[in-house]
């Protein structure tokens, strides 16, 4: 059985799915500079500044609904990726009280998006996937493979993670946060941009109008460091290859890799490395120069984009580059306007986990 | 759509407030590597290897995650204090499968799932799906380390603060009809939680259950 994603819908701090993609084919960062997380040191950040972070999330998962051809979510299997859960509300009520007694630790772990969101709209069954920025990538891995064996018709992926001091205070004591908005794969970058996001597909095994193929999944662990990626990028080329080889797609039929691309030195220097090695030559380009790294969001954000870069058959251009540092690689310089037939979305995060995610177009 | 799994290996570890003895010197001679491990992480690790698996996938389930990792770092931003990297590398939900993967150069699909008190059911059909799809034995390990000193908020909610259970499955052409369905263990000192997990590994090894993917 083949999966297909019929609908979706995002928020991100470019907005919505429209004004994302007016934005990534504009060039236009929608990073802002923030003194207020980091004490004396301004940070690029991607915020949403539009409301409260549960209504966006309920929303967007509303706007999906609108546009599907369900009634309803009762017979949906309901997927979230995220990586820090509801631990801004926690810090909110920990930072003014300074102890614990008004956290509600139920509302502090990861499955709050998953039981806010079947309170509000019940689904058949629901789980949730936190493996870092990894989480909504393997959210969509494990929904399709759930489609291919026949076990869900509808399956509702949301990657959701809001903006807290433990991840933007967290990666400044790894020292990977730019002080301006990021510049992926550039040879002058200095670092990421942490940022918020919800974003949500809905996965079925019939295609609807407009559907885009989710045709192949790949994943793999680097088993070499906690933070830092292996730097003969093996890791990143199996994860690649698992998911062409899925999908049955050879290397040369990918017309578009949206790239992890954080814009820290580490980890995209291993990324083109592994692209070189398995792709002679194909457009890439990493959308977190706009949007900022959505960490756990990021896999099913950038699945959005992806779908709207073949719908509308539009390669994004490569923002804030000057001078690429690998050269080996084909950085979308410009806004290339062709068919596309199947592009791929690398996401990678803490422990090494590897996921590619291949998107075909519907023939 | 059902699918039966045969449980190869199970294992589990529990105390009321630390789990004393986790072999780590033998499990992880790394010295470094050691030190550097979480509570979650130091109990993965040994329940893994108390099922003799050290490759191929796994998928590791916990509810709250590291928990001491993320009060730590908020207490050290609420003092304006510099965070330790190691700290927040340690704070992500897929801390102790990474150090398996670490340790035994696994560089297999790892799967972490967070579903509340549904983790253990949750992570045990992830488990499921992954052998189906793979057609290999699977490790699926919960661990639970609540164990946090200054939050009476979680450290009083459960009588065994820390505890972990592991099983190793492989997916059987049986008709599931025919075979039990999977149950949660009546156990009440254990956290919700870990109640499918715990069931199997309540000296189930080497019988059949069903489970809806």
């Amino acid at each position: 059985m083949n999966a297909y994603i019929n609908a979706y819908a995002s928020q991100s701090c470019a907005g919505n799915t429209d004004t994302l993609m007016d934005a990534i084919y504009k060039q236009r960062s929608a990073i802002t500079i923030d003194s207020t997380y980091i004490k004396d040191t301004p940070v690029g950040l991607g915020k949403m500044n539009n409301g409260d972070f549960f209504t966006i999330l309920k929303d967007v998962v509303a706007q999906v609904l609108e546009t599907s051809n369900l009634s309803n979510f009762h017979d949906t299997l309901l997927i979230v990726g995220s990586s820090v859960g509801g631990m801004a509300e926690s810090e909110r009520h920990f930072f003014q009280d300074k102890n614990y007694k008004n956290i509600n630790p139920k509302k502090h772990i990861i499955s709050v998006i998953e039981d806010t969101l079947v309170e509000h709209f019940s689904f058949l069954s629901a789980r949730s996937i936190s493996t870092a920025c990894t989480s909504s990538a393997n959210a969509l891995l494990l929904a399709k493979r759930l489609i291919k064996v026949g076990a869900y018709a509808n399956i509702l992926v949301v990657g959701a993670d809001e903006l807290c001091s433990t991840t933007v205070c967290g990666f400044h004591a790894l020292g990977v946060l730019s002080s301006k908005p990021c510049s992926p794969f550039d040879e002058a970058r200095d670092g990421m941009n942490v940022a918020e996001a919800v974003a949500a597909l809905l996965i079925q095994n019939r295609p609807t109008k407009d559907a885009v193929e989710l045709a192949g999944v790949g994943a793999s662990s680097d088993a070499y460091h906690m933070t830092n990626p292996d730097p003969t990028a093996s890791g990143a080329f199996s994860a690649m290859k698992n998911a062409l080889e899925d999908a049955a797609v050879a290397s040369e039929k990918v017309d578009y890799i949206n790239a992890h691309g954080t814009g820290t030195v580490a980890n995209d220097q291993v990324e083109a490395l592994g692209v070189e090695k398995l792709f002679d030559d194909v457009y890439i380009s990493s959308t977190k120069a706009i949007t900022g790294h959505t960490l756990g969001a990021a896999g099913a954000l950038e699945a959005v984009v992806v779908c709207e870069v073949i719908k509308k058959g539009q390669i994004p251009p490569q923002t804030s580059l000057k001078k690429a540092e690998n050269k080996n690689i084909h950085l979308a310089t410009r806004v290339y306007k062709r068919e596309i037939k199947y592009a791929l979305s690398n996401s990678f995060a803490f422990g090494g986990n590897n996921t590619s995610i291949l998107f075909g177009a519907v023939q | 759509m059902k699918v039966t799994l045969k449980i190869l290996k199970a294992e589990k570890i529990y105390a009321p407030v630390q789990i004393d003895e986790l072999d780590e010197k033998r499990i992880v001679p790394n010295m470094m590597l050691r030190r550097r491990l979480t509570r979650n992480a130091k109990i993965m690790l040994y329940l893994a290897d108390k099922c003799s698996y050290n490759n191929n996938k796994v998928v590791y389930g916990s509810a709250y995650g590291e928990l001491q990792a993320s009060t730590s770092i908020t207490e050290a931003i609420l003092r304006e204090e510099q965070i330790s990297p190691t700290l927040f590398q340690n704070s992500v939900y897929n801390t102790a499968p990474s150090y398996f993967s670490l340790l035994h150069s696994d560089r297999d699909e790892i799967i972490t799932v967070s579903s509340g008190k549904n983790t253990s059911y949750e992570a045990l059909r992830t488990a499921a799906l992954q052998a189906l799809i793979s057609q290999e034995p699977v490790l699926c390990v919960v661990t639970e380390c609540i164990n946090i000193q200054r939050i009476e908020e979680v450290n009083t909610c459960s009588s065994y603060l820390e505890a972990g259970a592991a099983v190793v499955i492989d997916v059987i052409e049986e008709d599931s009809t025919k075979i039990s369905e999977l149950k949660e263990s009546d156990n009440k000192k254990i956290m919700e939680s870990l109640k499918h997990i715990w069931w199997i590994a309540e000296n189930k090894n080497g019988e059949k259950f069903s489970i809806e993917l």
